[in-house]
């Protein structure tokens, strides 16, 4: 008897990567679209209800795209037991099934281990229109018949044939009841190594008597078709397997020996370039509207402790986790254009060896290249990679990549160390910054590679076997469904703990001196404000944290001010400046407010000692500590739970930061040496 | 001896005589659509000549050039 652990009855949708599956989801699926994960595993599903229109109540669920019930990386086996007994969803009461109908003796390999199963299934034939292109056409009937299960021809361009679906889905429902002698047993690996082979010709057979010829192109003369006709007849091999010549013509360039590369490092500065260009004016636009939220929170309360919480805790921290989302909107956007034409899965193939050198995998490449705008969308985009042993390293290295959370503490030092009069040379230092990532990125990857054991932890057999899809034009409906989901995430993962940690800082910075005293004469009361913050936070639990990492500080020639601002930068990097901001007691408006930490910066004094703080030196090594160290809470979070544990996110706050603190020291002292101040 | 999969020129099609089953990926590589019987062709090499993308009944797969070696051809 089937068993579902929920009172509506389950549909499972299984397939192949590129059978159409995710398009087909988006067709059925309605409202209460979730991403859940199966417990303790990093496998992920998305459900929703069945669209509301089709009459039917069940739920449905997609699971991770699968060759065979035959599983071959852990997390491969956590989905198929899934589709076994979900947890929380037990067992479907109909698993249905996609099937690319060019690449039938392929995609029925899956399709038939899970009939053999004992599931209610039914077959969904994607792709047609590209068959019947090629002059074929596929007896729905008669393959039913021979797989012993309903089939569909469905269109995934404009839906035609869900009602078939619908009602092949309705039929199987009110049948179910007839299914107390049903038993779904596990689909067990035959000792014979052949047997897979043997499934493959039994398919091939199947193959042969389904594949008709398309009644209706009129591109195909009648002589030609009567030849098909008569081979079809003589039972000669009917159906040539042949490659899109679209997709042969383009691959020709992009997978070309040499341009290929050189297309792909093209295709990629683009992405990167729109990335960070696209999102800008939106990022500020976010910023701006969370910076006034925080005016008028001030203005309509006044200047209380419960408008300070509201607006420097609540607001402050809401502001910097919704700063990041139009880059990570634009980032899924144009990733997931790439994915749906086909050219990710090219672009992995392409850089595949070089990244499989330092112990990475070409399917590396798009995660790391996502570490770019955030490390929380980077690291949720490794479960692409099969194998457990790159995908781990691949988390372990993303926070070395450059996040645009670093950018605006990277602008200040970079102002406070550039020339007024060579502006140009900030541009300079920027990219030698990021190119000085890249590289030490590589080395340290290198490196971790080297000691993988003891550090990653996992020993995998590495492999990189990937179907590079036929070109086609990307689908907006899917792309922007997938985008919505993908940024729904990272607020989710990442928002509360950004939110939290926003909140206990603000409360370190201002307890336990709540009303301090000032100088209040002839100020205004916004003045009094900021005079008063300044003051509070100088006798505040941060700075006596700051003060009690002095001693850490000082070898480096900074001191607990600092310090206080890098522990602050730990609920995001961004927040390393506004916390300088209130560190210095920088007062002024909006507009000017770097020139006026800058100006801060240029007079503060190492207390006691008469030497100036910040110089190019201690600018520099600043910039090479941000470079290096694992600062980002939510970062830590997600590691933990993309990993699996504490293991990698421990071991990357402990590497990171020493390497950080320890070239920081070197290169404050070094620049020291050569007596650059 | 036996000629394998990565052995091929560009451009060039064998037909798979048999699949070494003692490369640990042989599974996958069998799922995937390389058996015996099948013809492929060489569809393009990348720059550093490593993985190689063939044809096979009727898709583009980008295998290792390791993973290549345990399709035999003929």
């Amino acid at each position: 008897m089937v068993q579902t652990k929920i009172d509506i009855p389950l549909i499972t949708m299984v397939g192949p990567p590129n059978s159409g599956k995710t398009t087909l989801f988006n067709y059925l699926s309605g409202k209460n679209h979730k991403t859940v994960n199966y417990p303790g595993s990093t496998v992920e599903y998305n459900t929703s209800i069945l669209r509301k229109e089709f009459g039917l109540h069940a739920e449905l669920l997609d699971s991770p795209g699968m060759v065979s019930l035959i599983p071959n990386s852990p997390d491969e086996s956590v989905a198929i037991e899934a589709l076994y007994n979900h947890p929380e969803f037990g067992q479907p009461s109909i698993v249905i099934i996609t099937a690319d109908s060019n690449q039938l003796t392929r995609h029925l390999i899956l399709c038939k281990q899970i009939i053999q199963s004992g599931f209610r299934t039914i077959l969904v034939l994607t792709m047609l229109d590209l068959l019947n292109k090629r002059g074929y056409d596929i007896d729905e009937l008669k393959l039913g018949l021979e797989l012993r299960c309903d089939v569909v021809k469905i269109d995934g361009r404009n839906g035609k044939g869900i009602p078939k679906l619908i009602e092949s889905i309705q039929n199987n429902l009110s049948s179910i009841k007839l299914d107390a002698e049903r038993k779904i047993e596990k689909f067990k690996v035959p000792a014979d190594k052949t047997f897979l082979l043997k499934s493959f010709r039994e398919i091939e057979h199947i193959e042969d008597k389904v594949l008709t010829i398309h009644e209706q192109n009129s591109q195909i003369n009648n002589l030609e078709k009567a030849n098909r006709e008569l081979l079809v007849l003589n039972g000669v091999k009917k159906f040539s397997h042949k490659i899109d010549e679209t997709t042969l013509r383009i691959d020709r360039h992009l997978l070309h020996k040499y341009w290929g590369l050189v297309y792909f490092f093209l295709i990629m500065s683009l992405t990167f370039t729109s990335i960070f260009w696209l999102a800008q004016p939106l990022m500020n636009l976010v910023d701006t509207a969370f910076g006034y939220a925080s005016e008028v929170v001030f203005e309509m309360l006044g200047y209380t402790w419960y408008s300070d919480l509201i607006s420097n805790g609540l607001i402050a921290g809401l502001g910097s986790v919704m700063v990041f989302v139009p880059q990570i909107i634009i980032l899924f956007m144009v990733l997931g254009f790439l994915e749906d034409t086909g050219y990710l899965a090219r672009g992995a193939m392409l850089i595949d060896k070089p990244l499989s050198k330092i112990g990475l995998n070409g399917r590396s490449f798009v995660p790391m290249l996502s570490g770019f705008a955030c490390a929380i969308p980077a690291m949720l985009a490794t479960r692409t990679i099969p194998n457990r042993r790159e995908r781990l390293l691949t988390i372990f290295i993303i926070p070395l990549m450059s996040c645009s959370a670093r950018l605006p503490v990277y602008a200040l030092l970079i102002a406070f160390i550039t020339p007024p009069e060579k502006p140009w040379l900030g541009g300079i230092i920027l990219s030698s910054i990021y190119i000085f990532s890249i590289i030490s990125s590589v080395v340290i990857a290198g490196l971790i590679n080297k000691f993988r054991k003891k550090i990653i932890n996992a020993e995998d057999s590495s492999s990189f076997i990937l179907e590079l899809p036929t070109y086609r034009l990307p689908k907006a409906k899917v792309v922007f469904n997938n985008t919505l989901i993908s940024s729904k995430l990272y607020v989710q993962r990442a928002g509360p703990m950004i939110v939290v940690f926003s909140l206990m800082l603000w409360f370190l910075t201002y307890f336990p001196n709540t009303n301090p005293r000032v100088q209040s004469e002839n100020i205004s009361p916004m003045q009094l404000h900021q005079l008063q913050s300044a003051e509070r936070l100088s006798d505040s639990y941060a700075s006596d944290l700051g003060k009690l990492i002095q001693p850490i500080m000082a070898p480096l020639g900074m001191d607990w001010r600092i310090g206080v601002s890098l522990v602050a930068a730990f609920a995001a990097r961004e927040v390393f400046v506004s916390s300088l901001a209130l560190i210095f007691k920088v007062t002024g408006d909006q507009e000017t407010i770097q020139q006026s930490i800058l100006s801060a910066m240029r007079s503060a004094e190492i207390e006691g000692s008469g030497n100036k703080l910040f110089t190019i030196a201690t600018s520099i090594g600043l910039i090479v500590f941000f470079v290096f160290a694992m600062q980002c809470i939510s970062t830590v979070a997600v590691a933990k739970k993309e990993s699996g544990g504490w293991r990698i996110p421990i071991l990357q706050i402990l590497i990171f930061t020493s390497i950080a603190y320890v070239l920081t020291f070197i290169a404050v002292n070094g620049l020291r040496f050569f007596s650059v101040e | 001896m036996k000629k394998t999969a990565s052995q091929l020129n560009f451009g060039e099609t064998a037909t798979i005589s048999e699949i070494d089953t003692s490369n640990p990926s042989f599974r996958r590589i069998i799922e995937i659509g390389f058996t015996p019987g099948q013809e492929i062709e060489l569809i393009t090499k990348s720059f550093f000549n490593d993985p190689l993308a063939f044809s096979i009944r009727g898709t583009l797969v980008a295998i290792r050039r390791n993973e290549a070696d345990c399709i035999i051809v003929s």
